[in-house]
């Protein structure tokens, strides 16, 4: 089992296509404060680390971050990671634009022993397990497979601001990654959805083997 | 070709029995009793005579090649059985024998699969009750009873209950087709039966009882292009995921919820309960078309039991539309002053011949309405069996699905037994009739995506 970090998870969205958020990861406390300005504040700091799942749980998340808390917030973070999981590996610390709200969508992979690859799309967040509310196709998908799963789940209409075009595309591209590599599980989760566009913003691929 | 063991023009019994008690009498009998009138051999090294028909010692000795041996010997004499089968040329096998992977024996069952694939044998089992065509009067199972000739086939995973279901729909009056218990699927499995139903003429309408489902993507894509309605009902509904999983998509993903978007795709109807699955499958086979869209209309002679179906047909997304300006005038003609020209109607109680051909007629005619639903609360004044003559007499010549729901107890029995020769689909239970509705409406959406 191979567990990419968030970084290198949407490296491989973007490879299809999905959009991610505009970030790098720091490897010291200077290098985030420029990574940061080249970004622009405020931004968004988070332990990179394929061993830690849940970052935000384990304190290594940081929000709106200003250019004088930069220092400050590498320091927290790292050392959070290292209080919750002293094994774990540290890359660095992720520095990611901050991306407007929006409508939190969740959309994965899964691996099933019978069917093969299914995608899942379903009401994303924290939350996303206590909401349940989420559907599956078999890969691949069809368009149609793709419109019909934003119209099945329980809180569709939540989706009625979003752009609900880029929702079905981003399925297809993730159903399309899911027919070409040897993904065991994957998370995107949140995706945010807004008018226009939609974005990852935070992702966890897992691979065979 | 699946056509050779589901319609062999002969037949071998290979571990047939005089013995009552052996799976190897019973098939036989049910193959004689049931009234096959093409070929049939006994064939058992250890008896002479089964049930007065002379017995081979081995399928080598057969006077003819026959297409289908069915197998009942034990476990361990299959692959000799099946060799011979093989070596004159018998083109499919059903091996009822159990003591295969269901036991944990997937060696034994993967060399019998193979040998039968060395012979280009197709073959049903091992470990199933066997098959029924009605339409070539042959009961090949150990099911003790012949269903009426219909146009519903029924695929089933083995098993006890599978068996007591055939029973149970043969109990129901439901015309079947071709029942098939798959057993443990080493060769044909669902796939390969939907492909044969699919092009099978006397199937009109699948039914399917579904434990697992081995080759996922090949289920989806050969069931997505049938162009028959397909049911079904999947047991194991557990909708927990893995808890070890590595990602929320992992524990979000239970089995069931694979199945619900596979079945989806593949454009299955999943029926939730056996009554569902049964249910709907008779509105299917019965209906001459699937309604054009979603609208329904309902009409009863007593308030409660309308109402009871609208909130059910509201739960399930079914629309019941207003009534069209001239459906309204021309029901105020017939309709008593106390009652009010809408959808569902009530007649404030008249269940006469009149009343209901006269509502029935109007309401079907009204554009807005795709399908109807005829409600009878059976009251004691009057004969349930004429409410039920208006329908069958109303609905002639118009090819919207027309389902009733006639309420009442032994009193009612002629009405219905005048519905059901009528091929009018009728349920004990007004829900009962909405659900099986709604799957006639699931039906069209899904040939509209086609």
């Amino acid at each position: 089992m191979k567990i990419l970090t968030e970084h290198e998870s949407k490296k491989l969205l973007a490879k299809y296509g999905i959009p991610v958020t505009r970030e790098a990861v720091a490897r010291s406390r200077e290098d985030a404060l420029s990574l940061a300005c080249e970004i622009g504040f405020p931004v968004a700091m988070k332990i990179s680390s394929p061993d830690i799942a849940h970052k935000n749980a384990a304190g290594c998340v940081l929000l709106d971050v200003g250019k004088q808390d930069v220092d400050a917030s590498f320091e927290t973070i790292v050392a959070n990671a290292k209080k919750h999981a002293p094994d774990a590996r540290i890359d660095g610390v992720l520095v990611q634009e901050m991306v407007p709200r929006g409508t939190e969508i969740v959309i994965g992979i899964k691996c099933d022993s019978q069917f093969g690859h299914a995608v899942m799309f379903g009401l994303g967040g924290v939350f996303v397990e206590v909401l349940d509310d989420v559907t599956f196709r078999i890969v691949p998908l069809t368009k149609l497979d793709a419109i019909e799963m934003t119209e099945e789940i329980k809180g569709r209409s939540i989706l009625a601001g979003c752009d609900v075009g880029a929702i079905v595309s981003t399925i297809l591209k993730v159903s399309e990654m899911a027919a070409k590599e040897m993904i065991f599980e994957l998370d995107i989760n949140p995706l945010i959805a807004c008018e226009m566009g939609v974005v990852a913003v935070d992702a966890r691929a897992i691979f065979k083997g | 070709m699946l056509s050779n063991v589901l319609e062999p023009d002969s037949i071998a019994v290979i571990g047939a029995s005089s013995n009552r008690e052996k799976w190897g009498y019973r098939i036989l009998d049910n193959i004689i009793s049931g009234g096959y009138l093409r070929e049939v051999y006994p064939v058992n090294p250890n008896e002479d005579e089964v049930l007065g028909m002379r017995c081979y010692p081995s399928v080598l000795d057969l006077p003819h090649r026959v297409d289908l041996g069915i197998i009942a010997v034990p476990a361990g004499s299959v692959p000799t059985v099946l060799e011979e089968c093989g070596r004159i040329g018998v083109r499919g096998v059903v091996i009822v024998s159990a003591g295969f992977s269901e036991v944990g024996n997937s060696e034994l069952e993967n060399r019998v699969r193979d040998i039968a694939r060395d012979y280009k044998m197709r073959m049903i089992g091992p470990n199933t009750f066997g098959f029924i065509n009605t339409h070539l009067h042959l009961n090949a199972s150990i099911i003790p009873q012949m269903p009426e000739k219909g146009g519903i086939s029924f695929v089933t995973q083995s098993g006890t209950f599978g068996l007591a279901l055939v029973d149970w729909a043969a109990s129901q009056q439901m015309g079947l087709h071709l029942v098939v218990g798959v057993g443990n699927k080493a060769d044909v499995d669902d796939s390969d039966i939907l492909a044969y139903l699919s092009a099978d003429r006397h199937t009109k309408t699948i039914m399917m009882y579904i434990e697992g489902i081995e080759r996922g993507r090949r289920f989806i894509d050969v069931a997505s292009r049938i162009r028959k309605p397909v049911l079904a009902l999947k047991a194991g509904r557990s909708r927990a995921g893995s808890k070890a999983a590595l990602s929320h998509t992992g524990s979000l993903a239970g089995t069931d919820r694979i199945y619900d978007g596979a079945f989806k795709q593949a454009g299955v109807i999943r029926a939730g309960t056996l009554e569902e699955l049964f249910d709907s499958a008779l509105a299917l086979a019965l209906s001459i078309s699937p309604p054009a869209g979603s609208g329904i209309g309902i009409i009863s002679n007593g308030g409660g039991a309308s109402i009871l179906a609208a909130d059910l047909c509201e739960d399930l997304g079914l629309h019941l539309p207003d009534l069209s300006d001239d459906t309204v005038r021309m029901l105020k003609d017939v309709l008593p002053v106390i009652a009010t020209p809408a959808n569902p109607l009530d007649t404030a109680g008249d269940g006469s011949y009149e009343m209901f051909k006269d509502v029935t007629e109007i309401i079907l005619s009204d554009r807005s309405i795709n399908a109807l639903l005829v409600i009878y609360v059976h009251a004691e004044m009057v004969d349930p069996c004429l409410p039920a003559e208006a329908v069958i007499d109303a609905r002639r010549g118009c090819d919207k699905p027309v389902i009733t729901s006639w309420i009442g107890g032994k009193s009612i029995g002629a009405a219905v037994k005048r519905l059901e020769e009528n091929r009018i689909p009728n349920y004990p239970l007004p829900e009962r009739a909405v659900v099986a509705l709604n799957n006639l409406v699931r039906y069209k959406r899904i040939l509209q995506k086609r």
